[in-house]
């Protein structure tokens, strides 16, 4: 595929990346290029950007969005996705660990009485964007992630944080950035988030029939036209379930075409080559891959 | 300070008082002799503003002569503007196709991108969708994206930008200072283009609530719940205060009522307004919706130190305010009851 090869290309010749080509290296792009590669087979330059990703996890343990940045520590998640995903002989043990020790220091604020005003539950405790601030669909979706890869799928907050994510389901299906009623209205779905979400909950028992109207939304909305970043999460949403829809290759291949055309996102692009891995739910593995 | 004290920028900041300007009153004596009161004295040298309104306005229609002359009523001097790098500033807080009067139209950010290009700037459209991560879903959902397109127009995209520490000079928060866009901290003029509606937390958004959409989600989170958490109207006010370079062309043609910023319904006003001082934009707007602008928590933070919100110190341009006006619902909901002077008009 002559679109894969494309993409697979520019994340080998740049493993470490920003937002935009060219930009400040940042954390998220990095690891995901890194995250498409494993999953694609294509490990030495991962290396690269296990290398540029060590000096960035402060002492605390957390990994800042961009270079020589502390904070905000969203990011961590996906550091833990990768260390994990390529811990061979346990090499990145003691990063993955400092890691999840930050990220289960890590809390939403909770208010403490249920509000008339709002719709979800706000005493759940899942992850913030930022410390201080409340639990939000995407930061929690990521570290349930992060703690699955860590072999903590039991702990506490793991179990805590499907609890929220499935409270911040909206009643008629979909998520949104975590929101769900406001002042007596249900709000809308986004296909981005509800993607992240049905990926972390994939591999819950008896999680289908309770996104099942998640999974329909999601469905209905994705097509040839979606854009990159909200397909890529959208089809490794659907793969977790057996529910790829017929023609998502080209689909693909239409945003790669795009993005290309347009910013050359390594961060989409990353995405999109990850997605092309839907089935095989590369974000909820936990072995190192033997390298070629 | 703010782009209207910038007389490269500006030319004229109403501040006539009576027939008496500031200079005037300030080497006439006419204080020292005792002819004017103290009060009185104050009140005239209180900062004023102009603001101009259109009426009868569409989007495939005339918007960029109506933008044009809105921005040299207010006081703009286009020869300044030329080779000056100009940010048109949009709301797309999370568009969606089935609701376009959530979300600035394309027609004016292409318009009001065709004006200052016209004067020589170099323009480029930049947003932070607030509640979107996916910045090209909110480009397609709202139409803009295409629009940009057709018009060749950059986008800079304000959620992942390159960003910059600033410090917060509105101290109204306990925030020392703010993460900025490099996009929008090296631009000469920033353009908040919002949209005229209600917000069912702080009653209104406008030109001020719209640079919500300035702060990076990279750093702050999708939402930007730091700035919640900080209280929405002393951030809404820290923001402006720390971006001073900002004017405003606000969306007024298409509007939205009841539960805004995303979840209200239509309502049809056909205007435009433009002014180069915030504050006295978004006043008028209030009073155009038939709401109090002083019981709008950001804008009585604003009065008098961002610019006047006082109907009494906004000289109307265009059209007056007061035949235009007509009243916006809002929720019925404790916290908004005061907006209204006259009694609640509830959705």
């Amino acid at each position: 595929m002559a679109w894969l090869d494309e993409i697979l290309s520019r994340l080998v010749e740049h493993p470490v990346c920003g937002y935009r080509p060219g930009s400040t290296p940042a954390a998220e792009p990095t690891t995901i290029a890194a995250l498409a590669l494993v999953a694609h087979g294509r490990m030495p330059p991962v290396d690269k950007a296990l290398d540029w990703l060590v000096p960035q996890q402060s002492v605390i343990g957390s990994v800042g969005v961009y270079e020589r940045d502390s904070t905000p520590g969203w990011a961590t998640s996906f550091a833990v996705l990768l260390w994990t995903r390529t811990n061979t002989r346990g090499r990145h043990q003691a990063r993955i660990d400092h890691g999840v020790t930050w990220l289960l220091g890590s809390r939403g604020t909770t208010m403490e009485e249920e509000s008339k005003d709002l719709g979800h539950n706000p005493r759940l405790v899942g992850w913030p964007w930022a410390s201080g601030t409340h639990s939000w669909l995407e930061p929690t979706a990521y570290a349930l992630l992060a703690l699955k890869a860590a072999g903590l799928s039991d702990h506490p907050r793991a179990r805590e944080a499907v609890k929220l994510l499935l409270d911040r389901q909206l009643p008629a299906g979909g998520f949104n950035y975590g929101n769900t009623i406001v002042l007596g209205q249900e709000l809308k779905p986004h296909v981005q988030p509800t993607g992240v979400a049905l990926v972390a909950l994939a591999d819950e028992a008896g999680i289908r029939d309770r996104v099942g109207r998640s999974l329909d939304y999601l469905r209905a909305e994705v097509n040839v036209g979606t854009t990159s970043s909200s397909l890529a999460w959208a089809l490794l949403g659907l793969g977790g379930y057996g529910a790829l829809p017929s023609g998502h290759k080209s689909w693909l291949e239409a945003a790669t075409n795009r993005t290309l055309a347009h910013d050359a996102s390594p961060y989409k692009l990353g995405l999109l080559a990850l997605a092309d891995r839907a089935g095989d739910q590369p974000l909820l593995k936990r072995n190192a891959p033997a390298a070629n | 300070m703010s782009i209207a004290d910038s007389p490269e920028l500006v030319t004229t900041t109403p501040s006539k008082a009576g027939g008496i300007d500031r200079r005037t009153l300030m080497i006439s004596g006419l204080t020292a002799a005792g002819l004017l009161g103290a009060s009185t004295v104050r009140q005239m040298l209180r900062r004023r503003a102009a603001v101009f309104i259109a009426k009868g306005q569409k989007y495939n229609e005339h918007l960029v002569t109506t933008i044009r002359d809105g921005l040299v009523a207010s006081g703009l001097v286009p020869k300044a503007v030329a080779g000056k790098k100009v940010l048109l500033k949009p709301n797309l807080v999370e568009p969606s196709r089935a609701v376009p009067h959530m979300t600035t139209h394309p027609a004016m950010i292409v318009a009001a991108a065709e004006v200052f290009r016209g004067w020589g700037a170099h323009v480029t459209v930049g947003e932070g969708p607030g509640h979107v991560r996916d910045t090209d879903m909110a480009l397609a959902e709202s139409g803009v994206g295409a629009a940009l397109d057709a018009a060749k127009l950059p986008f800079a995209d304000l959620n992942y930008d390159e960003v910059v520490w600033t410090a917060n000079r509105g101290q109204a928060c306990q925030l020392q200072g703010f993460f900025f866009p490099k996009t929008v901290v090296e631009a000469d003029i920033l353009v908040s283009l919002p949209k005229m509606k209600t917000h069912h937390w702080v009653g209104v958004t406008a030109s001020m609530k719209n640079l919500y959409g300035t702060i990076p989600g990279i750093k702050y989170g999708w939402p930007k719940n730091v700035l919640h958490h900080n209280g929405i109207p002393e951030t809404v006010f820290d923001i402006n205060a720390s971006l001073p370079k900002t004017i405003a062309i606000v969306d007024g043609i298409d509007c939205m009522e009841g539960d805004g910023p995303i979840m209200g319904t239509l309502k049809h006003m056909g205007l435009v307004l433009v002014g180069v001082n915030p504050p006295a934009v978004d006043a008028t707007v209030c009073r155009l919706m038939q709401l109090d602008p002083a019981h709008v928590p950001y804008l009585r933070l604003a009065a008098d130190k961002l610019g006047p919100i006082e109907d009494g110190l906004i000289e109307q341009r265009g059209e007056a305010w007061r035949p235009l006006a007509s009243p916006f619902q809002i929720l019925d909901k404790p916290h908004l009851n005061k907006l209204r002077p006259n009694g609640a008009l509830v959705s």
